[in-house]
């Protein structure tokens, strides 16, 4: 089933949760809320769900005005942070509560009854738990539970509101690719809220990131990585190195504009760390900056270098691959020469992005 | 470094003389106390009660006025109490559930009847109810007796015991949180179900706690009741009240028995109480939450 959100907007006294907010997720597509805290992106989960009304805006499901329709008319399976299972029932009950209240003309006679949530939990790897209680089990296998729980009525959406994040590094990561496979198979139509970029990137077919009650961006994973909309998409996914400068280069002539002035203006420049080059002698073709190796991170995959600028506040970072560190054999203090492969640039104020050609300075 | 930690951790567990007399002293005040102010009297009232033998203990009670003022009792109980049930889980829904206007005024409300003085809540009723009060004369046109008649005990009886069951009820409430009832409305339940299916199982210790409390007060009032009372041997007359009135009738054998049932009920709810708490650990909500999350 689709979901159609159109021009959402909330507000809790005077803090705007939700500003105008619009997107489209497509029948059996996952989707992936992204931003940190107080961006709305739970608000919104919980509007799509029917828990919260919009104070503007409307919600369509499958093309259908569902705005005014309460939650537990939505055909939505919803899964909470803190799994919120019911206490007093056994795993089996938990799963198998959906369907028990059902309305007695469409409820399930009570051997299919058996048989569904028998399936559930086979699908979740937790048949051998149904007799147990929610107690009993871990956080990994209780989110799991909440899952089968939420699947047992068949839902059209599935909602997820930051599901992994009370569990710890190593479940998180089996759960996440564990929820992609079960995607895959059932191909629900799906909604995950996180804060974690790396959950969202990783599992998502297409993310939309919030900042502030603002849809920034939404794309699929590669697209927002590889051409972040703004300043804060750029911040938000991985680490960055911020520049501050006034741009010397040419612009090309539809971004200048009509006056001449603007061709010299300040901007921001964004660098990802594994996109600065480092070298112990002066480049030939490209402009270079002088910087100073402050400490050095050599454990893992990529070598982080804590670099600083003269005149520049922040320290700046690089990343290289270990071949590349083995080689240049860096030691803390000792002066390099840094330059950027590619760079991003927005105005000052983080409005627009500027196009700017390869290997230009900083 | 660790030879400091050895000397405080052997230093705790191994209590110094003047600990050891500190501790003696205080527990040795505790239980002389519990002794003279609680142990004793309760004695006294069953030594006097059976000071006649068992034949006359079983007299006294089976006088016809007794009787009647012991089934009072059990009726302004089996009212009031579930009224106050009923009143309790509404209240606590409405407070943990919801954000309304007025919600802090409410819950200051409920402690009123714990702050006034029950002869002060008796009072009230009277001049609400009485036949010189506010609905006096309508209820006097209309033929409705309730102050000096059940009626009057019944109310004031809600009146005193109505905070018991939301007091309970609300910290409970407040410590699990909501998410198993929006759990629950998701998954398509209704209202009805949401509650007898997920509310209700989750709160029934804490409401049985409540509820004994209630009830256990509800059987002992004598302050608001005997104002609203009016004493009739046989009418109105309930447990408490009909101990005084034999006690001012120089009927000692009488009242004490007559107590004696009266101190059984106190003995039998403190054992509940007690056996609610070790089998849920319903008063350690605060460190079940914690172990939780």
């Amino acid at each position: 089933m689709s979901i159609q959100v159109e021009h959402i907007g909330k507000q809790y006294g005077s803090f705007k949760a939700l500003d105008d907010v619009s997107l489209t997720i497509a029948n059996g597509e996952l989707v992936a809320l992204l931003g940190p805290s107080g961006s709305g992106k739970t608000t919104l989960l919980r509007i799509i769900a029917g828990l919260e009304s919009p104070d503007a805006g409307s919600i369509l499901l499958h093309g259908e005005e569902s705005t005014e329709h309460s939650a537990s008319k939505r055909g939505i399976g919803f899964v909470f942070q803190h799994y919120a299972l019911f206490r007093h029932m056994t795993i089996f009950e938990n799963v198998a509560f959906g369907l028990r209240v059902q309305s007695r003309k469409i409820r399930p006679p009570r051997r299919e009854i058996r048989e569904r949530v028998t399936e559930l939990l086979r699908l979740v790897q937790l048949d051998s738990f149904a007799r147990m209680y929610p107690d009993q089990l871990s956080g990994g296998q209780r989110q799991r539970v909440a899952l089968a729980r939420a699947l047992a009525v068949k839902p059209k959406v599935l909602l997820l509101d930051e599901p992994f994040s009370a569990l710890d590094a190593k479940v998180r990561k089996e759960l996440r690719d564990w929820l992609r496979r079960i995607h895959d198979e059932l191909h629900v139509t799906t909604v995950l809220v996180t804060h974690d970029q790396e959950e969202a990137l990783e599992v998502a077919d297409r993310v939309a990131i919030l900042n502030r009650g603002k849809l920034e961006q939404i794309g699929t994973p590669q697209s927002i990585y590889d051409h972040p909309a703004s300043p804060f998409v750029y911040n938000f996914l991985g680490n960055v190195n911020l520049f501050h400068g006034r741009l010397l280069a040419d612009l090309s002539p539809q971004e200048r504009g009509d006056s001449a002035e603007e061709s010299i203006q300040s901007a921001i420049g964004f660098v990802r760390p594994h996109e600065l080059e480092l070298s112990r002698t002066l480049p030939a073709k490209v402009k270079a900056v002088s910087a100073s190796v402050v400490r050095i991170h050599a454990a893992g995959p990529q070598v982080r270098v804590e670099l600083s600028i003269a005149g520049n506040g922040r320290p700046t970072t690089a990343e290289l691959d270990r071949r590349r560190y083995e080689e240049l054999a860096l030691v803390p203090g000792e002066k390099v020469f840094i330059w950027p492969q590619s760079i991003r640039l927005f105005d000052d104020d983080g409005a627009r992005a500027l196009l700017l050609d390869q290997g230009a300075g900083i | 470094m660790s030879n400091r930690g050895a000397n405080s951790s052997s230093a705790l567990l191994q209590p110094s003389m003047q600990q050891r007399v500190g501790r003696v002293v205080l527990i040795a005040t505790a239980l002389v106390f519990l002794a003279v102010f609680l142990l004793l009297p309760v004695a006294a009232v069953f030594t006097q009660a059976f000071s006649q033998g068992w034949a006359m203990y079983r007299d006294s009670i089976h006088q016809q006025d007794v009787l009647s003022a012991l089934r009072l009792t059990g009726l302004v109980a089996v009212i009031a109490v579930p009224l106050n049930v009923q009143f309790g889980i509404s209240a606590s829904w409405a407070i943990t559930r919801f954000e309304f206007h007025g919600k802090s005024l409410l819950i200051t409300l409920i402690d009123v009847p714990l702050a006034v003085s029950p002869v002060v809540a008796g009072l009230m009723y009277v001049e609400v109810f009485g036949l010189h009060g506010w609905l006096g004369p309508w209820l006097s046109e209309h033929n409705l007796h309730i102050i000096f008649a059940v009626p009057g005990i019944v109310l004031a009886t809600i009146f005193v015991t109505f905070p018991f069951v939301a007091r309970e009820l609300i910290p409970f409430m407040q410590a699990q949180g909501s998410d198993e009832e929006i759990a629950a409305v998701v998954l398509g339940a209704n209202g009805w179900s949401v509650f007898w299916r997920v509310t209700l199982p989750n709160i029934k210790w804490a409401l049985l706690y409540g509820t004994i409390l209630a009830a256990s007060r509800s059987i002992g009032e004598f302050g608001a009741v005997s104002v609203v009372s009016g004493h009739i041997r046989g009418l109105t007359t309930t447990l408490p009240l009909e101990v005084e009135m034999l006690y001012n009738e120089y009927n000692f054998t009488a009242a004490f028995a007559a107590a004696s049932l009266l101190t059984l009920a106190a003995i039998v709810t403190l054992v509940l109480k007690k056996s609610i708490e070790s089998a849920t650990g319903v008063h350690q909500h605060g460190q079940e939450k914690e172990s939780e999350s």
